[in-house]
């Protein structure tokens, strides 16, 4: 399974609840695979200088490196994140790629799920 | 036949999202394919027992139907205890789960997810 997330990590529940989901497939057992896809204002959950006690929230940034410590994959479309916050610190472990590496890893997957 | 697996994370009450998703599973049941759904974040309402909207649908009552045919509907216990529903307020043969057993299950066993959110 592949979860596609789109929206920013504070504001809205998506992001918190796709990397949640993430996690969830990733500890389950039960799917073959479970990987990440940063694209958008999505890509912004991949920035290593989150601070969300600032605002009382959960942390996305954990959720992620949760999956990556699980041997889980997180992707993130790099020019969406340079065109946002310019050449900003990424959590380490996170592969950044292309568009066109983005189209190939959805095509990749048989089940997505967006957020 | 296969098997879909309907992701919704619409409340009952906040747009015709559970409605079509309602829909849906009775289009692919019809057909003969097996359906399960899983609510996420304010789609757990959909099985709150004693749902009666005036002038809309009742998903609730849907649902309680449906499940009798065979449709397998679970929703995310986190979910539902930071809304304040709890286990015996839930539609009969809908169940509160969780996403690593039950919707884990539910996509890995799935031929098509379709997430149905805004």
């Amino acid at each position: 399974m592949l979860v596609l997330i789109t929206r920013p990590p504070y504001g809205l529940e998506e992001a918190f609840a796709g990397a949640r989901l993430a996690l969830g497939g990733k500890v389950s057992g039960v799917m073959d695979e479970t990987s990440v896809l940063l694209i958008g204002d999505g890509t912004l959950n991949a920035l290593e200088a989150q601070n969300p006690a600032a605002v009382a929230m959960p942390s996305n940034l954990e959720a992620l490196q949760d999956i990556l410590d699980l041997d889980g994959q997180v992707f993130c479309v790099e020019p969406d994140l340079r065109e946002r916050v310019g050449d900003m610190k990424v959590l380490d472990g996170i592969k950044m790629i292309s568009w066109d590496e983005a189209r190939e890893i959805v095509n990749a997957h048989q089940l997505v799920t967006t957020f | 036949m296969g098997t879909l697996c309907i992701q919704l994370r619409s409340g009952t009450m906040m747009n015709m999202d559970s409605n079509v998703a309602v829909k849906l599973a009775k289009a692919a049941m019809d057909k003969g394919h097996k359906v399960t759904m899983f609510g996420y974040g304010e789609a757990v309402t959909l099985i709150k027992d004693g749902q009666d909207p005036k002038r809309f649908p009742n998903v609730g009552k849907e649902i309680s139907k449906m499940t009798a045919e065979g449709l397998e509907v679970v929703v995310c216990e986190t979910c539902c205890v930071a809304r304040g529903i709890h286990r015996g307020e839930e539609i009969r043969g809908t169940k509160i789960g969780s996403l690593t057993n039950d919707f884990s299950r539910m996509a890995a066993e799935a031929d098509r997810l379709v997430t149905i959110a805004r």
